[in-house]
């Protein structure tokens, strides 16, 4: 059944949008490419949920994988500030002159704002001498705020309020733009990658799940391999931030929501976890284009809506657990 | 004498600038239970972590096998030694047969197959159980076979009897015992006295990151030192069957 869901996504994606497309109409349209309703589906619309499917599986990857090296049910790419970095090196891609392409400075600067970001708020979380989920939530809200905050300023000091700025806002709330079919080819050939990339991690991540000395004990070298999977999972991230913005909670549901059905070990929960993140941000996605039509609202406002009610569930049970 | 399978040769660690070990030597042979007893905060469980490669020490060394622990492979060396931590709380609700299957990776060839695993420590019908839901006696099973699922030559336990009860502490010391038999090289951690005394081939005594005494057991357990370390005074009471019952006199 989960795997089923990147395909009802993709069909609810299809179908949602400004101008709504029955079941019947929607065949009809495959049926006769020719005319200009069908184009606006098959050119632009399905690139677009592809996408988005392709951008909810990577938030989905980067969540379990940061679940599991933190061993914490709530640590997730935008609760731990590993988006907002990503989001900071983008803007700074996309608003400063650099000396080299923006198609590589973009990429790479949100890698290593990702990056750096995720080592900051576990160092900031260790300061603290224990490895809670308070602290690391708390480590995680204030750089982002930091994250926030300065990306904010990028925008006003750097900004020439026409292109650059819309361009940095609308990617900031989250929100998947129409890849062209190239731009696409990429895009699944490096969520394949990271697919591939997660199963690498899960029998670390398994034995992590021990315990840092039970997994020393069982052959793992822990630091390394944290080392690893935090720089695994910050690449994923960027990757996801590029194409996506700022979507939060996918990360955090997805793995939740696989973990539930399927149980613990990673090697079955990555894959559950990017279907469900891929049906889920296309689902997301189609919301955005259809609620307010003609306009669009931001893919993280409705993310946000859906995951933040779920975070505070879990946050509860946690809680209750101690 | 039986063949030493690992041995710590002055071994020290600190933390802090708090010496925790200070120049301990002991050998864990083949075919003998050593346990190691001392007061809390002897350095008992850095010791055991120092042995094991969980820490390496900050002066002397470990050999396994005759060669130094660090050159060992940490594949090789994770199917060499078992080591049973004090606390174990998974971070996952594993079930029992996903954790048997995580001890289980490390083996080599001619591991048990899981079942076979399971029969050994009497765990086949809690196999899809989840680890919330087991009892104590339960959950150290499911650890001891995990930990024990290569058949590892080196077994070491860090007080593994401390949250189970009478039956269940003599249980699993039978089953170290039994390892042992078997040609295994064992040391417990342990705090109880008297199964220190029904289970040890020799005992370590420890005070403050020091070795005091290492004999065999009647010797150590009748020696004033124990008394001394421990800041009480014990009476002790010889059992018909050979072997010795304490308590402090109060």
């Amino acid at each position: 059944m989960i795997f089923l869901l990147p395909a009802i996504g993709l069909v609810a994606g299809l179908l949602l949008g400004a101008e709504m497309l029955s079941p019947a109409e929607f065949l009809a349209l495959v049926a006769d490419p020719s005319s200009p309703m069908s184009h606006l589906v098959l050119q632009w619309r399905l690139p677009r949920v592809l996408a988005a499917g392709c951008v909810g599986a990577l938030l989905a990857l980067g969540g379990a994988i940061f679940q599991g090296v933190f061993r914490n049910p709530l640590a997730e790419p935008y609760l731990l500030g590993s988006a907002g970095g990503a989001a900071v090196g983008a803007t700074v891609a996309l608003l400063v002159v650099l000396p080299f392409s923006a198609t590589l400075a973009l990429p790479l600067l949100a890698f290593l704002g990702a990056w750096g970001a995720t080592w900051l708020v576990l160092a900031m979380a260790r300061m603290t001498g224990r490895s809670s989920i308070a602290a690391l939530l708390l480590a995680g809200v204030a750089v982002a705020a930091v994250l926030a905050a300065m990306r904010s300023f990028l925008m006003l000091a750097l900004s020439d309020e026409t292109v650059s700025l819309q361009a940095v806002l609308s990617w900031a709330l989250g929100g998947v733009q129409t890849p062209s079919w190239r731009e696409l080819a990429l895009l699944v050939a490096l969520t394949g990658g990271a697919v591939v990339l997660a199963q690498s991690l899960a029998r670390g991540l398994d034995l992590l799940g021990l315990g840092e000395g039970v997994a020393e004990s069982f052959g793992l070298p822990v630091r390394r391999f944290v080392a690893l999977a935090v720089l695994a999972a910050a690449f994923i991230v960027a990757v996801s931030t590029v194409w996506g913005g700022l979507v939060g909670f996918v990360g955090l549901m997805a793995p939740h929501i696989a973990r539930w059905r399927h149980g613990p070990l990673h090697r079955g929960l990555m894959p559950r976890a990017a279907a469900i993140g891929a049906g889920l941000v296309m689902l997301c996605d189609g919301l955005a284009r259809a609620v307010l039509p003609p306009a669009e609202i931001p893919l993280g406002l409705v993310t946000a809506l859906i995951g933040g009610p779920f975070f505070l569930l879990i946050l509860a049970r946690e809680v209750r657990r101690g | 004498m039986a063949e030493v399978a690992l041995e710590g040769k002055g071994l020290a660690f600190s933390a802090g600038g708090t010496p925790l070990v200070q120049g301990v030597s002991t050998a864990l042979e083949r075919g003998r239970v050593l346990g190691v007893i001392g007061p809390n905060g002897a350095g008992k469980s850095t010791l055991g972590k120092l042995l094991v490669g969980q820490l390496a020490p900050q002066a002397g060394e470990v050999m396994l096998m005759g060669r130094p622990l660090a050159a060992w492979p940490r594949r090789e060396r994770a199917a060499l030694i078992g080591h049973l931590p004090q606390h174990f709380e998974p971070h996952w609700d594993y079930r029992v047969d996903e954790l048997l299957r995580l001890g289980l990776d490390r083996a080599g060839r001619g591991a048990p197959t899981l079942e076979v695993l399971a029969g050994h420590f009497d765990l086949g019908a809690l196999l899809k159980r989840h680890w919330s839901t087991l009892s104590g006696g339960e959950r150290a099973r499911a650890l001891t076979a995990a930990v024990l699922a290569p058949d590892p030559p080196v077994v070491l336990a860090d007080e593994p009897a401390a949250a189970l009860d009478v039956g269940q502490a003599a249980a699993l010391m039978a089953r170290l015992r039994k390892l042992a038999d078997g040609g295994a090289a064992v040391a417990v951690v342990v705090h109880d006295l008297n199964l220190a005394a029904r289970w040890c081939d020799r005992l370590l005594l420890m005070e403050a990151g020091r070795a005091v005494t290492e004999a065999g057991p009647a010797e150590v357990l009748n020696s004033p030192e124990l008394d001394r370390v421990f800041a009480t005074r014990f009476q002790r009471v010889a059992l018909p069957e050979g072997g010795m019952v304490l308590a402090p006199a109060g």
